[in-house]
């Protein structure tokens, strides 16, 4: 059985879990408490570790529930979404008569690992700058994995808030990276 | 939801999709507008595209690591419980 050294966990998985929280947390701040939380319960839980999983892939489990912990938490202070919150923003992307404003651009099809890597900042940012309820919901969804059913009770939101909240994280995710160049002629 | 969705009501179709199972004729109302828009069949194709990319990969070494004052602080903590 794989033994723990909590002493190098910090060394050792400290970038790789801080990078983890930061792309779902949106925050460098919030992203450093969760590691923090995650390293104190499992020096609280060390003695539940069986050696099934790696030691980083054990601190990867504490770390989503101390993520979901804290968007929970975070999720508290926010006010919740009016239904026509960002509805003028999505009123822009198409006209009266419910057909787009302007054709979609098709992306780039990255393949090498300076391209995709540029792809993840990219997106990173573009969800940095969705608004917070959007982009708890937006991440809990397609980074964590979380069900929408989750996420309504995470959030104490219903599903129909919910969905119209992914639906406008996907509209305004898909225009930021096409703002941002990621189309097939400009392709970084 | 009319025989034929315009492009708004199929990004909500298309995206609903993604996480929870539509009824029959939203299935079908989805997939003939699809089938006719170029626009809305890229858009159906990027959200996709956008959730494979982000639950490709969770960490990227090129992303900044931890801050040098909270790895202090952390180690810091960590510490303290050690010795406690």
């Amino acid at each position: 059985m794989t033994e723990l050294d909590p002493h190098a966990w910090l060394a050792e998985h400290g970038d790789y879990l801080f990078r983890v929280a930061r792309r779902q947390l949106h925050s460098d701040e919030l992203a450093e408490d969760a590691v923090q939380e995650t390293l104190l319960a499992a020096l609280s839980a060390r003695a539940r570790y069986t050696g099934d999983a790696s030691p980083r892939t054990w601190l990867t489990g504490i770390l989503k529930h101390k993520i979901v912990d804290l968007i929970r938490r975070q999720a508290r202070d926010v006010e919740l979404p009016r239904d026509q919150d960002g509805e003028e923003a999505v009123d822009l992307l198409f006209k009266q008569d419910g057909h787009w404003a302007e054709p979609l651009r098709p992306w780039g099809n990255p393949h090498t690992e300076a391209e995709l890597s540029q792809l993840r900042r990219v997106l990173d940012e573009c969800a940095d700058r969705l608004k917070p309820v959007m982009a708890q919901v937006f991440s809990l969804r397609e980074v964590a994995g979380l069900e929408t059913e989750e996420i309504c009770k995470e959030l104490d939101i219903t599903p129909t808030n919910c969905w119209v909240l992914l639906h406008r994280a996907r509209l305004f995710m898909r225009q930021c990276l096409e703002l941002n160049g990621f189309t097939q002629a400009g392709a970084a | 939801m009319k025989w034929m969705p315009t492009c708004r009501e199929t990004t909500e179709l298309a995206s609903r999709a993604l996480d929870a199972r539509l009824s029959f004729a939203d299935r079908i109302a989805l997939r003939l507008h699809l089938a006719i828009c170029d626009n809305c069949a890229r858009f159906n194709q990027q959200i996709q595209d956008m959730r494979r990319f982000f639950r490709a990969e969770t960490a990227d070494d090129t992303m900044p690591g931890l801050a040098d004052d909270a790895r202090q602080r952390i180690e810091t903590e960590l510490q303290k419980k050690l010795g406690s």
